[in-house]
Formats: C-alpha cells, structure tokens, sequence
C-alpha cells in the first residue's frame, strides 16, 4: 500500500468533520473518492497532505512511513502533490515560476530541467503562455497549470482536488485523459470528486464520503451499479 | 553541501527564468551614489550630515521591515519594538556593564531576533489583519515593560555615555556608519530577494496554502524572515541610541516610527529591493522641506501622502519608473481599479 489512512478524525474547532476514516491507496491505482458539497472531502485531503492536524489516534501511513506527526513540507518530499481545490495558483508569478515553485523541494537540476520538459510536452499549452502570468489563464489552462505544478515535486501519489471545478465537461474530458497519462507513466492518481460519473468511469476503486462518514467502498464499476448511489448521485 | 545546492538553485534560476535587462541599470546608479554619499561630509553642511544619516538609517529600517512586509506579506505595525529593544538593550550595556560599543549593538540586535523568534511562533500564525493588530499589541505591552523596569530608567529615560571626541568627528562617525549599515542592509535585502529563501517569501506572499503544498516550511520561513528583520532594525536602534546618546519609552515605542517605515515601503514600491531606498529619501526629504514650515499640520499633510499614494500610485514609485508607466498607464490603471 502506497497510503494508508487509519482512524482519521478531524474537527474543526469542536465541530468534527471526519469521522473514523480508513481508506487505502495501492501503489500505481487510480482511487476516486466522491460526496456532495460539504462531505469533508477536501478536509480530508488537507489532513492527508498536512495543512491540517487530525486528531488524537489518527495514524497516515505513507510508504510504510508514519507520517501522521509530520509538516506539509516534509510529505511533498516524501513525495505526496496536492493539486487544491479552486488551483490556489501564485496568480501574480508567470507559469514557468509557477512550476518552478512546484519543484521547491528539489535540487536535482537537470532532472528539474527533464520534468519541465516532459511536462510541456504534456501541455504544450503551458510552454506557449510560460513567461504569461498564471493568473490570466482561462480556466482549463489553470487547472493544467495546477497539475502541471504538483508534477513538478516529481510526487509518487498525485491528489487532485475537484479537477472538474467550474470547467466546461469538454475541458474535464480532456483533462481526464491527461490524468491517464500521468498515470500510465507510473504516478498513484487519489481522485476527489463532485463529478461522481467522471470519477468513477477514471477509477479503478471508488469511495463515497457522506457527511464525514465514508459510506461506502469498493470497485468503481460495482458503485456506478449501486442502487443506493444512482439514486443519490448520479439522479437516474 | 547546502551552499553548493543553492548555487545550483541559483543557477538552475538564472536559465529557467528570463532576467530582466533593465535591473542591470541599478549597479552603477548605486555605486555613483554610494561615492557621491562617502564624498558628502567633505563638502555639506553639518545640518545636511545630520539629515541624510537619518535618511540612511531610515533607509535600513525600511529595507528591513520590507523583508517580513514586502517580501513575506505579513504587515507589521510595531516592527519599531526592535528599534526600541535594539536601542535599549545597547544602552544598559554599555551604560551600565561597560560592554565595547559594537559588542553590545551586536548583542542587542541578538536579543531583537530571540524576541521575533519568541514572538513569531504564535503571532506568526494569524493572517492579515490580525497579524498587524497582534503588533501593536506587541509594541504597547513592551513599552509598558520598559517604562517600568528600574534598568532601563523608566519612563524618565536612559542617557548614553557622552564620548570624548569632538562634535564635528562624532557626526561624520554616525554619517558613516549609518551608511556603511544602510548600503549592508540593502545588498543583504537584495541577495534574500534573489535566493531560494526569498523565492519561498514571496511563494508566501502569493498563496500561503499554496506555498505549503508546494513543499515550503512556512512556518519556519516566516519566522526567519522576521528575525532577519529584527536584526536589522536591532542594530539601527543600538546605533540610534549611540547617536542620539538619549532615549525614552515614548520615543522609540512609537507607532508614529513604525508608520513612517511602513508609508516609506508603501511609497517607494514593497517587495522590491531599492523601493524602500526611494521611498525613505523621498520621505526625509519632503519632511525636511515641509515638516518645518507646517509644524502644526504635518500629520494632516503625512496622511494626503499617504492617500494620494494609494489612490495614483498603489504599486510605489519604483514600479511606475521602472516600467516606464506615465500618467496616462496611471490613469488607465485607475480605471481598471475603478477609483
């Protein structure tokens, strides 16, 4: 197992958020991870990647790595990228600073110099617009550029927050098979999704997060056949 | 090993960033002034001496708070309490355990970067607003420490030793060293900027979550920069004391100080190296100039300043300069800004 997350409680302030979670992510899978507005998936995203503190008796294994008492820092070393919720791009640095950014933790510069390059060839879009400022990009180029970033730690287990936010599905269709790429070129892929269709056609195995509570886990294909999920998520 | 990686670092940025050509311009226009300012005692007034060393201790001040303000993006209200714990600390050292003068400006300066690390930890963890408020907090809590302690002289104030040498040697001493400390605390301003640690600040600056997840200790970085900050305002007020040779609590805890700092970066473009050079020679020059005409208004014609800045020129005077923007750019980016 690449991730392991045991007994994840979380509260913010006294209000908790994250109740018991156990979830695991295999090495070289692509996991999705779905719920409404609200559930506590990106909470959970940020306990795995270490802006937040969980509780008392949370354990987040990475590796075979304890990792629960350990600084946001150290993970993107260790390699864990979170690609956030709404991009959180350096909005007032070119795209090339904002990559170089991605590579902060890194001194191995020629093969900072190789990632840049493969990544451009990824999206050729973000080596055109390199010297524009990442705040004028539209928001498909953003979430690229997003991506683009977290590659750049050179990450074992790629997290992305929401990829469909606010994009046309045309956008998310081409971003999708971008994903597939990086993940056929060996990087663990943690989805987390609103778009459970997207998510769950992406994925090999899914979980659904319900106000905090994760609800239910298995194969992908076997969630979409789900009764209980149809009717929740996908209204049919 | 880390010095090798970050030469690396450097270099790797130096291809993978495009350099702008115009910055090379800054190298000899500072060097034709460093000289021109070295050369000045021979020939100026002894009023014009006494102005400029203020002018150039206000250029440290402001190269210093533009660290932890223009770089990192935490707005400090009370950076002035390490002027004050600088300039106190030198005094009871020397005053009173006879410490060599540079040993306890050293010491002081010390004692300031302990306070921010100190004060850092928690403060540092509050964003915006809050973060500024908590430093006036910080300011007035050690000017009520001060003003009572029996070491410092209390609210009466501590005087300096007096030292046997004439008037005339003793301000040219403090021109120098002023300016030997401003230009240090420039070129150290300009080699932060230029690192990875300042490439970090300014990541900070940006986005601070993002930063996180792009792998930089924030919480460490922000209390570094701070305690650079400290040092330096540390050491500007040790020298202070020295030359001024008296200090009391209102003087040097004074928000007014710390304001003029700020309106210094403000005007002259924070977050860039030679912003806060302008912006305190623009000040100290205009305060020359004005203050002594209109005693009574010069708070009122501080705050026009301070307005007529953020309404034309919200970026500072260098970022207009530099881009070559008119007033036609201003007007338009007044548009867009919709003012």
């Amino acid at each position: 197992m690449l991730l392991q997350v045991k007994n994840l409680n979380f509260a913010y302030g006294d209000v908790q958020a994250l109740w018991d979670i156990n979830l695991e992510v295999g090495k070289g899978e692509v996991v999705a991870l779905v719920g409404s507005n609200g559930a506590g998936k990106s909470t959970l995203l940020k306990n795995i990647s270490g802006l937040l503190r969980p509780r008392k008796g949370s354990q987040i294994i990475f590796d075979g790595e304890d990792i629960t008492n350990t600084t946001a820092d150290v993970r993107v070393r260790k390699g864990i990228a979170l690609v956030p919720e709404g991009r959180q791009l350096f909005a007032g640095l070119t795209i090339r600073e904002n990559l170089m950014m991605g590579a902060f933790t890194r001194s191995d510069v020629k093969a900072i110099q190789e990632d840049l390059e493969r990544i451009f060839a990824l999206f050729p879009i973000l080596e055109e617009r390199q010297a524009q400022l990442a705040g004028t990009l539209s928001g498909g180029e953003q979430q690229m550029c997003a991506i683009a970033r977290g590659l750049m730690s050179n990450p074992k287990l790629l997290m992305i927050d929401e990829l469909s936010l606010g994009l046309a599905p045309v956008v998310v269709d081409r971003l999708m098979e971008t994903i597939q790429t990086i993940h056929d070129n060996g990087v663990t892929v943690f989805l987390v999704e609103q778009d459970v269709q997207a998510a769950f056609q992406m994925s090999e195995r899914g979980y659904v997060l319900e106000t905090g509570h994760l609800v239910h886990s298995g194969n992908s294909r076997d969630l979409m056949e789900d009764e209980a999920i149809k009717k929740a998520y996908l209204g049919i | 090993m880390a010095s090798r990686l970050l030469k690396q670092w450097n270099q790797s940025k130096e291809t993978l960033f495009s350099q702008s050509a115009q910055r090379r311009i800054w190298l000899p226009v500072g060097i034709v002034f460093l000289l021109g300012a070295i050369a000045f005692p021979f020939i100026g007034t002894g009023y014009w001496i006494r102005v400029l060393t203020s002018a150039f201790m206000y250029v440290g001040l402001a190269s210093s708070l533009n660290i932890i303000m223009g770089y990192t993006g935490y707005t400090d209200f009370g950076n002035v309490v390490f002027f004050g714990v600088g300039a106190y600390t030198t005094g009871v050292l020397v005053g009173q355990f006879n410490f060599p003068l540079p040993l306890a400006v050293l010491c002081g300066a010390l004692l300031c970067s302990l306070y921010a690390a100190l004060l850092g930890l928690p403060l540092l963890r509050l964003r915006g607003h809050y973060f500024s408020i908590a430093t006036i907090g910080v300011m007035d809590a050690t000017r009520e420490i001060v003003t009572n302690m029996k070491i410092t002289g209390g609210g009466m104030g501590m005087s300096f030793p007096i030292f046997d040498i004439s008037p005339q040697m003793f301000n040219m001493l403090a021109y120098y060293i002023m300016l030997g400390l401003a230009a240090l605390y420039v070129l150290a301003s300009f080699l932060i900027r230029r690192s990875r640690f300042g490439f970090g600040l300014r990541a900070i600056r940006a986005d601070e979550q993002a930063a996180g997840i792009s792998g930089i200790p924030t919480t460490r970085f922000k209390v570094t920069a701070w305690m650079i900050s400290a040092f330096m305002t540390g050491t500007l007020g040790g020298v202070f004391g020295l030359w001024f040779s008296f200090v009391e609590p209102s003087d040097v805890f004074d928000i007014m100080i710390s304001l003029k700092f700020m309106i210094m970066v403000l005007i002259g473009g924070a977050g860039t190296v030679f912003g806060p050079v302008i912006g305190a020679f623009f000040m100290e020059i205009v305060s020359e100039l004005v203050w002594g005409r209109f005693l009574e208004l010069h708070m009122g014609i501080l705050a026009i300043i301070v307005i007529l800045t953020v309404i034309f020129v919200p970026k500072g005077i260098l970022h207009y300069v530099q881009n070559r923007i008119g007033l036609k750019g201003i007007l338009a980016e007044m548009r867009q800004n919709k003012i």
